[in-house]
């Protein structure tokens, strides 16, 4: 198929179990948001996705087994953005943006048509006027888009984010969920960990339900997977289910 | 874009010094005609071509490899505050060369540089392995372990001055202080092969090396492979430091000092930092050694210069720098 299947994912960290036979399937085009509560293992599926860790079972993109390929090759096909990055040195925006063509430039240095796609894609993410800025005087949200706009200059098949939406307001949050939608509309599969279940079921077509040491509690569409009774299991918390204009929407239940 | 002005300032900045230390002195060169100067056989001929020319060399070459050694690996570890001193790289490197002295004889100098570069290997090891916490290097336990490895070779290199001969003794503590009035063009053979070798391999690696300083999973996910990548950055680092080092002695401050310059007037992108350093390098070394030469009535070592000027201008740059920093 053409797009991510990952089968029967398993890691652990030495006795301990983070994710246990973690399987999805996700066309080209669509998004999958990842869910579960605080230190559940989401950040170390994400980075068995890509092979930052080793883990058992198989990633295939678009057919091809993952760990027959090497670091460069893998990193065509996919990019990632990570849910922390402290800038040591003060770089410029773009120099930042530009590092995303690593992959196909080997120990080249980027050229001005890779300085162009790297100024294209800030403006795409909305920050190309910062791109002759230090990224060291970026807030938290512009960073991250940077970060969003070297995955895309990447030109992956994937694209992973480790929290896309964490330590953004409002605004920012559904600005950032709004451009991966963009880019999953080229035909990027794009798998990322949410905390908002919400805004995970507004933004991806299936979700992934996590709980403690990776068990995986539900998977497939928002409404088979967010039910009061997996939400329970996993949260503890008592929920309202209401609809509106085709979508639907969460709430804690506060009394009763 | 034209030809940025900075860049003609740093290729002619090396030059315009090196003629500035050819000219100056102790004793007064005729530069009337440059004919007689380079044929002729005269003591103007051998002080200008076996004096003064070799150790203009040796300087830049030892400042160029410092520079660049510097900022790679300020750059790659993430850390602006290491340099081949600050990791042991330099203090491994002068027990080597010591050690091969007190053994194999002061006139080996063949067998110097292979022992001052194997120990600068051991040292920076020593270094990295200490401070390796969770498979990263923080950038404290960074500076420490350096600092710890540092003093026990230069505790090692105490111990041999003693346990030698004493006309030993006297050959490697004069080689100990950092200086470069002694230098020949052997020492220029010698030292010259590696140094360029590090210099040129560190260029090669100047964007490999930038996308390192962004982390190790990000340069991992950009198609990087860290380990292995980063091991040759510091091998390139330690043989070009080791090389010079074999044949000058500990000149200190100077692999901090430069990449710090440069920092401040380039800015902090591998891709310019490092060949900027290499220019930098070569002329902080040059201008040392010609205070060095002819501030007092007699010579004053080189290092210690560079670590009077290196001290206080670090602690300027620091300053300047502090937000950028972090």
């Amino acid at each position: 198929m053409s797009g991510v299947e990952a089968v029967d994912l398993c890691f652990s960290y030495g006795e301990m179990m983070i994710v246990r036979q973690a399987s999805f399937e996700l066309e080209a085009g669509e998004i999958l948001s990842i869910l579960g509560a605080n230190g559940c293992g989401k950040t170390t599926l994400l980075k068995c996705l890509n092979m930052l860790l080793k883990p058992e079972g198989r990633v295939l993109v678009d057919n091809l087994d993952l760990r027959t390929l090497n670091g460069r090759d893998l990193a065509m096909l996919m990019g990632y953005v990570p849910q922390i990055h402290s800038p040591d040195f003060p770089y410029r925006v773009v120099d930042v943006a530009v590092s995303g063509r690593t992959p196909r430039l080997g120990f080249s240095i980027p050229s001005e048509k890779d300085y162009d796609l790297a100024r294209k894609a800030l403006y795409r993410v909305g920050v190309g006027h910062l791109a002759d800025k230090f990224y060291t005087q970026l807030s938290g949200g512009e960073l991250k888009l940077v970060l969003i706009a070297r995955a895309l200059v990447q030109e992956p098949k994937v694209l992973l984010l480790d929290e896309p939406t964490s330590h953004l307001d409002f605004k920012n949050r559904v600005l950032v969920l709004k451009i991966l939608r963009e880019i999953s509309k080229e035909g990027i599969s794009v798998i990322m960990s949410e905390h908002d279940p919400n805004l995970a079921s507004l933004f991806s077509d299936k979700v992934l339900l996590m709980m403690n040491k990776g068990e995986i509690v539900g998977y497939g569409h928002t409404k088979e997977v967010l039910t009061p009774e997996n939400i329970m299991k996993v949260y503890g918390l008592n929920i309202e289910v209401f609809e509106r204009e085709g979508a639907r929407y969460i709430f804690p239940k506060l009394r009763g | 874009m034209g030809f940025p002005k900075y860049k003609a300032a740093l290729i002619f900045s090396p030059l315009i010094l090196l003629i500035l230390y050819l000219s100056v002195g102790k004793y007064d060169l005729s530069f009337d005609s440059l004919e007689q100067l380079l044929f002729s056989d005269s003591i103007d001929r051998t002080i200008f071509l076996n004096v003064r020319l070799p150790r203009a060399v040796e300087a830049m070459i030892f400042g160029a490899s410092m520079g660049i050694s510097g900022a790679s690996l300020q750059t790659t570890l993430r850390n602006p505050l290491v340099s081949p001193y600050f990791l042991g790289i330099s203090s491994g490197a002068a027990f080597g060369a010591a050690l091969s002295m007190a053994i194999f004889g002061y006139k080996n100098f063949f067998l110097i540089q292979p022992s001052a570069i194997l120990f600068a290997l051991v040292a920076v090891s020593l270094t990295l392995g200490l401070s390796k916490f969770r498979g990263q290097f923080s950038p404290v336990s960074l500076v420490l372990s350096g600092m710890i490895i540092s003093a026990l070779f230069a505790g090692f290199l105490s111990l041999i001055q003693i346990l030698v001969e004493p006309e030993k003794t006297q050959a490697i503590v004069a080689w100990m202080i950092g200086r470069l009035y002694t230098i020949t063009w052997t020492d220029v053979k010698v030292s010259a092969p590696l140094a360029i070798l590090g210099i040129i391999g560190l260029l090669y690696f100047r964007w490999r090396i930038f996308v390192l300083s962004m982390g190790d999973e990000e340069a991992r996910s950009l198609g990087i492979n860290v380990e292995r990548e980063r091991l040759m950055i510091i091998l390139l680092a330690s043989i070009a430091t080791a090389s010079v080092v074999s044949v000058t002695g500990i000149i200190g401050w100077v692999c901090l000092i430069a990449p710090h310059i440069t920092r401040f007037l380039v800015g902090s992108d591998p891709k310019i930092l490092l060949p900027a350093s290499i220019s930098v390098g070569a002329s902080f070394m040059l201008l040392a050694d010609m205070i060095s030469r002819t501030i007092w009535s007699f010579e004053i070592p080189v290092g210690v210069i560079t670590t009077i000027i290196g001290a206080p201008l670090f602690l300027y740059l620091m300053r300047r720098a502090q937000n950028e920093w972090r």
